[in-house]
């Protein structure tokens, strides 16, 4: 679960990011998250991740109450959530098994889990016989795939994913959606951020769009996929 | 943390080290030098105490004692000689002694002027030698404060020139060791820095997914160590080698040094062991402090 409280926050040089934002986002939900450039959204992101802390107001994810959270905490609190980002952000000298592999054996995991977690997770998004392909190989659809993979390879509670289909050829963004959707149906939260209203317009789905630091609409819509 | 995430991570690092190799190579180097310069100051300082410490255990101090002392006074003198904590040698040097063995040292010349002398001029003394050639004023003061001494006849300016000697190259010792560990730190630091920089995205991926600070520092501690223990391995091999050499050029003129009461140098024997422990524990604990500092600086985990 996520909630933020009269959340606020300024950055140091002054610039006020956030300004009193209250969102809940209950266990099992999608939403998508709207707004221009420098509205909010990636300050909302790394106050989720503790990458930042409100300078006003609570914020909980996952039953952590991050205004409190001891810093020893915090690689606890991530392991409960997946990221995914634009970007890929890939190790380009590991395989696709390896770049998933990764995300376990940094959190110390059992190497008989890992061996057979990572392929398990690697054909849910469909990569199976690409797993000793490197990123190079791949096309920014599969890339993105595989960030997804390594995202839900720790089984998180919460999926954040920051513009995950920005560097994707249109076509294979509805697929990244889907794969989201998908797992969203498995019971994980899934906070999506996005520019493309084609994407929100065809899914539909809670729509949180945030303005000037500030949500200025939080409904759900109905999608084009729900009216075919 | 389990035996293969242990495994794991002293494997990147060593991967670490290899993909940034050039700039390894060259702290490896730099902290090499350094620990090969503190080692040297470390043995010459080492070599210059033990000299000055054979010269002063060679320095004579004579106690001369009043003409016409009775017998038990004189022994009494001695007993007392033997009670000061900065004396550890008393002999006794009988007036007759002292004037044979100053006729076999006259010249013809000046035996003919001593011809008409029928009696000793020259006084029982005590031939003593102190520990401590930095407490000689402060010996010779007490002794001459003692019943029965006419006078104490004491090297003072040669005292004063050795404590000198070996006040400077300690404060030297001491100032170039502090300098080039912080050379050293600065070096290891920095690769660190370096390396962290290199693999900043695969930090940032690691701290997304929930790696603690350990998980992340390892590999850079492992880096810092290898480089640390690397350069002690080298400094001691090139120091044995320099060192051994210098030794047999030096063994030559070890007699000639010994006329003047100075000892010859170390033998590489009695000092590898200390030598080999002292680059080991500098080299990791410089390159461990210094590792774990710049990453816990430049890591943001």
């Amino acid at each position: 679960m996520v909630e933020l409280r009269n959340v606020s926050y300024t950055y140091p040089n002054g610039q006020k990011a956030l300004d009193h934002v209250n969102l809940k986002l209950n266990d099992g939900e999608f939403a998508f998250v709207v707004g221009n450039s420098g509205a909010g959204k990636s300050t909302l992101i790394k106050l989720l991740l503790k990458e930042l802390t409100a300078t006003e107001g609570e914020v909980y994810v996952n039953g952590y109450n991050l205004n409190k959270i001891k810093k020893r905490k915090i690689p606890h609190l991530r392991r409960t959530i997946g990221v995914v980002f634009q970007d890929f952000r890939l190790i380009p000298n590991l395989t696709v098994y390896d770049n998933i592999a990764f995300a376990l054996r940094v959190i110390d995991a059992p190497q008989k889990y890992i061996r057979t977690r990572v392929p398990y997770v690697i054909s849910l998004v469909g990569l199976t016989s690409k797993a000793k392909s490197y990123p190079s190989d791949l096309s920014g659809g599969e890339q993105q795939r595989v960030a997804l993979a390594r995202a839900l390879v720790n089984d998180p509670k919460l999926i954040i994913a920051d513009e995950p289909t920005g560097n994707v050829d249109p076509a294979r963004s509805y697929e990244i959606v889907d794969l989201l959707k998908a797992i969203n149906e498995c019971g994980t939260t899934v906070l999506m951020v996005t520019h493309q209203h084609e994407l929100i317009r065809y899914f539909g789905g809670r729509i949180i769009n945030i303005n000037t630091g500030s949500v200025v609409f939080d409904e759900v819509i109905g999608g084009a996929d729900e009216i075919q | 943390m389990r035996f293969n995430s242990f495994k794991y991570l002293v494997k990147q690092g060593f991967k670490s080290l290899w993909f940034n190799r050039v700039n390894a190579f060259a702290s490896l180097c730099i902290v090499t030098v350094s620990l090969l310069m503190v080692g040297v100051s470390m043995l010459l300082s080492i070599n210059i105490t033990k000299m000055i410490g054979s010269i002063e255990s060679r320095n004579e101090v004579i106690v001369m004692i009043t003409d016409g002392t009775p017998d038990n006074n004189v022994t009494l003198l001695g007993q007392q000689l033997n009670e000061n904590e900065n004396i550890f040698e008393v002999n006794f040097y009988s007036k007759e002694d002292a004037w044979l063995d100053m006729q076999t040292e006259m010249t013809e010349e000046e035996k003919s002027l001593f011809q008409f002398i029928d009696e000793n001029p020259l006084p029982d003394a005590y031939r003593v030698r102190v520990s401590d050639i930095s407490e000689l004023d402060k010996t010779v003061a007490e002794i001459s404060a003692l019943n029965s001494v006419d006078l104490v006849k004491a090297p003072n300016d040669f005292a004063s020139v050795l404590t000198s000697i070996r006040n400077v190259s300690a404060i030297l010792f001491s100032a170039v060791t502090l300098a080039l560990i912080i050379v050293c730190f600065v070096i290891i630091s920095n690769t660190t820095r370096t390396s962290v920089y290199a693999r900043r995205k695969e930090i940032n991926i690691m701290r997304y997914v929930g790696a603690t600070k350990a998980f992340v520092e390892i590999p850079f501690f492992v880096e810092g160590m290898v480089i640390g223990i690397l350069s002690s391995a080298i400094a001691f091999g090139l120091t044995w080698l320099t060192y051994t050499e210098v030794y047999k050029m030096l063994s030559a003129d070890f007699q000639t040094w010994s006329i003047f009461g100075i000892s010859g140098i170390i033998s590489w024997n009695d000092i590898a062991l200390y030598t080999g422990i002292a680059y080991l524990v500098c080299g990791s604990l410089l390159s461990a402090v210094g590792s774990v500092w710049a990453t816990r600086k430049h890591l943001n985990v």
